[in-house]
């Protein structure tokens, strides 16, 4: 190999992050949330337990912090010490960002933990060994440790519920939001029979189904005209920002992600929360 | 139908509807479904039916029963087995959405804990029994049973099911339907009856640009909540409408409220007639003011409205320009208003800004019916239970019917449902779980899931379209010994007129032919009935023709509103909250729905008491530390959970837990605040004030983590949840 070769090949992975960074991307699955419209409802969040078989761990095991939930809702209170939550409260739905700069994917002893070519943070179960430290380096606390084999607690015939496009997790695995991988694989089978594009719209994770008041909205971020890249686009967060260590290019608009300052390039977009002064 | 001289119009009858006058075509009726014909043979995996494909999901259309609203579900079946529900597109209701409980109808139907054969009871205990055993006793037991000494205890119905439980009242001579609902909006549509001449006004979010809301939580458990959700997030996109929360207590809904107002439990109606007399004075009130009416608003002076209400006179001030400034605006009254002991009244003045505001025919428009009154909707609150009990526990009933209800759980103490059935002198319960009553039933007939069974809905709220929704099954019965609820009501009706009913060997049979001749006035009919038929089962709605009311508006029934007594032996006034998710306590059984925090406290599997901070100080009571809450009528104990999004003067007690039957994942967990309620009626109504039960705290002497997600309550500065004011919005994104 030339040095030029060197070169040449290393150039073509030196792009920056908006352009995919050195990944080489088909899509790059997004979700923009629209915070000012979450009501906190928890339909996402029971959605993704009958989509992605969630163990239920039970009391106990939840206070002890294993509760499985992939998608889960957090409330703040932002007026704690005041009389009242006068301008009530601050519902988030938190769930794997599929961050582009994932700090869960160096970290894994096995490789279990890996980027997939359409931008998702992929978790292969039977590569898994259960060292967890993927879910110590996680910012965002969102990756769930089996710690039993809960598939033994599925009584009969709740057990018959399970989703068979996925597998059920074992002790030891750890697990997290895959975007329901399973249903962006058989839209792009069907779309590649069908020798076509996959279109947006086509694929929809559970929770972004289920949403009442449509506040999740998912796609791919890099098909110029699915709605969530619009919306990208709308409120000006664009992939890799942060290489250019400028605060918001305009203040004014809604949309922002989590943690921005990490340089982790997460994949989901929040829009701000509205309030009126009455 | 040969072999039987049945008359036209008792044909139509039979089948639900009035009898217009349409021709009828030769009846070819299929004599019985199934989905998996053959299923008693050992087949190879490898050889699938030939409508399985293997690895492939297919979609049925469907209909959700978690509550009542009646939504839209798509299921999806793989190999014969539902997995999954969405929400059907083409329904008026939720337009594709679901909420937390409708994705948790599969629960409902792999319960573990289903009864799976009849019941009878025998030497005092419940015993299994054959259907044909269990029919034939009901047989014996009702066939002298006749008149008003004939009752049914339901819950909200609709559709062919309530046309067949009227039908076999009927057969009785008894009228005596009683509708049995916890969670209900009774009094708010009896208020709507009187002022405005429709009890079910259709409420469009969508329009208006402010909501004042007391206590009507539409996002979580008012009528409708999904489509209530759908319609909002319209009220918040483009120029965004301004929500305003008044509650004693933080409901899901008052959690995205732009401004939660906390309101001195009780007086929800005082402060709704402060606004209006504020409208009035400041002459923003439309139309002509009545005399009457200005004499009843004449005290409700700012400063005795704060007084009385704990709001303050500028905050008012407020939100009577808001609603101004936010024109159209809608006013709203929710469970804590109308479970006053004055809840008649107080929902009455907030209806009244509503007339004031200028909203009638506005964001307020006539209901449109389903046009066969048959068929409309049974809803009831707890007057249906309240009169059964009496009657019961009078020995005024000999037979006693009981489906899609279990009153002995839901029934507030006072009742004394379990002793008042045992009064009745025959009870036959129709329910999928081994619940309460069944446990007190003489025959318990166990049912298919609604995932098993035919069914036909008409919404009680129907959003402005009326609409026939339709359920199927989505796969075969998981046990053989369990029948359909139409199948069973069939049955019963067969004992009593087998000629009628012979041509219908199942409720499949039934409903189809009852659609296939469907009158002109309903919805227009199709020349191939089966392919009409087929297309209908494929959309899962028919959009029908609709009854439109005509608003008559009359505010002379709006009266003062009673102020609440204070005790000093019972301090604070308990509230019994529900909540998305557990609901009035039917779906404490589903392991999801258990394990889902309650959405304001996040508290899970089990039950909490909510109370203010400087309520807990005055106890000593920190979160986590066990509390008796006691009222005239009895107690229970709980853990505390303080917190600021609730009146000093109030301590809620959610519903739901406190089950002490229902399956493995209910019974036993947390209490019931029903259980305590002080047996205060709201006059107007009938219905039980379930908001006016006074109670005093104290502290035990024992403490527990409480068991909740999330480990920190604000976000200690980080940018998780962001907020930014509505001015700045209208400037980028209001003209949107």
């Amino acid at each position: 190999m030339s040095f030029k070769n060197i070169l040449e090949n290393w150039s073509a992975f030196r792009k920056d992050a908006e352009a995919g960074g050195h990944h080489k991307y088909d899509h790059r699955w997004g979700m923009a949330i629209n915070l000012d419209v979450c009501t906190g409802c928890n339909a996402c969040s029971t959605a993704c337990y009958a989509e992605n078989n969630l163990a239920v761990v039970g009391k106990d095991r939840f206070e002890k912090g294993q509760a499985m939930h992939w998608m889960r809702i957090e409330r703040y209170w932002d007026d704690a010490d005041r009389q009242f939550p006068e301008r009530g409260a601050s519902f988030l739905p938190m769930m794997c960002q599929q961050c582009g700069a994932a700090t869960c994917e160096p970290v894994c002893p096995v490789a279990a933990t890996y980027h997939t070519p359409d931008g998702l943070n992929a978790q292969v179960y039977n590569r898994c060994i259960g060292s967890r430290y993927c879910s110590n380096n996680c910012p965002f606390r969102v990756r769930y440790f089996n710690f039993y084999s809960y598939y033994e607690t599925w009584a009969e015939p709740l057990n018959q519920q399970l989703n068979p496009d996925i597998s059920v997790r074992d002790k030891g695995v750890m697990e997290k939001c895959t975007f329901c991988v399973q249903r962006i694989r058989a839209s792009n089978d069907k779309a590649k029979m069908e020798n076509r594009a996959i279109a947006d719209g086509e694929v929809q994770t559970a929770c972004a189904q289920a949403c009442p008041t449509g506040a999740i909205v998912f796609g791919d971020t890099m098909d110029p005209n699915s709605a969530v890249n619009k919306l990208w686009a709308k409120h000006e967060v664009k992939r890799g920002d942060y290489l250019s260590k400028k605060p918001k290019v305009n203040a004014e608009k809604r949309g922002y992600r989590i943690f921005e300052e990490l340089n982790v390039d997460p994949s989901v977009m929040y829009l701000e929360r509205v309030r009126e002064e009455i | 139908m040969s072999g039987f001289k049945v008359n036209r119009r008792d044909f139509l009858r039979v089948l639900g509807w009035g009898g217009a006058s349409t021709a009828l075509v030769g009846c070819d009726m299929p004599t019985t479904v199934t989905l998996e014909e053959g299923k008693e043979d050992v087949v190879a995996y490898f050889m699938p039916e030939e409508y399985v494909i293997p690895g492939v999901g297919v979609w049925y259309a469907s209909t959700c029963t978690q509550c009542a609203a009646g939504c839209g579900i798509h299921g999806r079946v793989r190999e014969g087995r539902a997995l999954k529900l969405e929400g059907n597109p083409e329904s008026v209701i939720n337009r594709g959405k679901t909420c937390m409980m409708g994705q948790a109808g599969v629960q409902a139907h792999y319960n573990p804990d289903r009864l799976t054969q009849p019941l009878m009871r025998e030497g005092g205990a419940l015993k299994p029994a054959s259907w044909e055993v269990a029919l034939k006793k009901i047989a014996e037991k009702t066939a002298s049973a006749n008149g008003d000494r004939v009752a049914w205890l339901s819950g909200a119905v609709s559709g062919h099911q309530a046309v067949l439980i009227n039908d076999v009242l009927n057969t009785f001579g008894s009228k005596q339907h009683f509708v049995h609902e916890t969670i209900h909006a009774s009094v708010w549509q009896a208020v709507a009856r009187d002022m405005l001449g429709d009890a079910q006004p259709v409420l469009r979010m969508d329009k208006a640009k402010s909501i004042l809301s007391f206590g009507a939580d539409f996002l979580g458990t008012w009528q409708s909540p999904v489509h209530f959700a759908t319609q909002y997030a319209k009220f918040r996109s483009g120029k965004r409408g301004v929500l305003i929360q008044v509650e004693p207590k933080m409901s899901l809904t008052g959690g995205s409220a732009d401004a939660w107002v906390a309101v001195r439990p009780g007086t929800e109606g005082i402060l709704a007639l402060g606004i209006a007399q504020n409208l009035v004075k400041r002459g923003w009130a439309k139309g002509e003011v009545p005399a009457k009416l200005k004499e009843v608003l004449a005290k409700y002076e700012l400063g005795m409205v704060a007084n009385a209400t704990g709001v303050a006179g500028d905050r008012i001030q407020r939100i009577t320009a808001a609603l101004k400034d936010h024109a159209p605006s809608l006013v709203l009254a929710g469970a804590p208003v109308e479970g006053g002991e004055n809840g008649y009244d107080a929902v009455s003045a907030v209806m009244l800004l509503n007339i004031l505001l200028g909203n009638i025919g506005q964001t307020i428009e006539p209901a449109a019916q389903f046009a066969e009154a048959r068929m409309q909707a049974r809803s009831g609150g707890t007057r249906g239970a309240l009169e059964f009990s009496k009657l019961a526990a009078a020995k005024k009933l000999d037979v006693a019917f009981i489906s899609h209800a279990n009153p002995v759980y839901h029934a507030p103490g006072f009742m004394k449902m379990k002793d008042a059935m045992a009064n009745v002198g025959f009870k036959v319960v129709m329910t999928q779980f081994p619940d309460e009553t069944a446990m007190q039933a003489d025959v318990v007939l166990p049912l298919y899931s609604a995932i098993e069974d035919w069914g036909t809905h008409v919404a009680a709220y129907n959003g402005g379209v009326a609409t026939l929704s339709f359920q199927q099954p989505l796969m075969e019965p998981l046990y053989k010994d369990t029948r359909g609820f139409g199948d069973v009501a069939l049955s019963l009706l067969k004992q009593r007129k087998p000629k009628e009913y012979a041509a219908f060997n199942d409720y499949y049979a039934y409903l189809k032919a009852s659609v296939s001749n469907m009158p002109a006035a309903v919805a227009k009919g199709d020349k191939n009935k089966d392919a009409a038929w087929n297309a209908l089962l494929q959309k899962g709605v028919l959009e029908t023709k609709a009854t439109v009311g005509k608003f008559k508006v009359n505010t002379a029934t709006v009266a003062a509103v009673a102020d609440v007594s204070a005790d000093v032996q019972f301090p604070y006034r308990l509230l019994p909250s529900a909540r998305l998710g557990l609901w009035d306590g039917r779906h404490a059984n589903s392991p999801w729905l258990q394990e889902s925090p309650d959405q304001i406290s996040k508290v899970v599997w089990g039950s909490w008491v909510e109370m203010h901070p400087v309520t807990a100080a005055k106890l000593g009571v920190k979160s986590g530390d066990y509390v008796r809450v006691t009222s005239a009528q009895g107690s229970l104990e709980a853990q505390a959970y303080v917190f600021n999004g609730i009146h000093p003067e109030a301590i809620a007690v959610p519903l739901g837990q406190g089950h002490q039957e229902y399956g493995r994942y209910a019974k036993g967990l947390g209490v019931n605040p029903y259980a305590i309620l002080n047996p205060v009626i709201e006059k107007k109504t009938g219905e039980v004030a379930a908001y006016a039960t006074r109670v005093s705290v104290t502290k035990l002497d024992k403490s527990a983590r409480l068991v909740h997600m999330g480990s920190s309550d604000t976000q200690m500065g980080r940018k998780l949840v962001s907020t930014i004011p509505a001015t700045v919005y209208r400037r980028t994104e209001g003209e949107a």
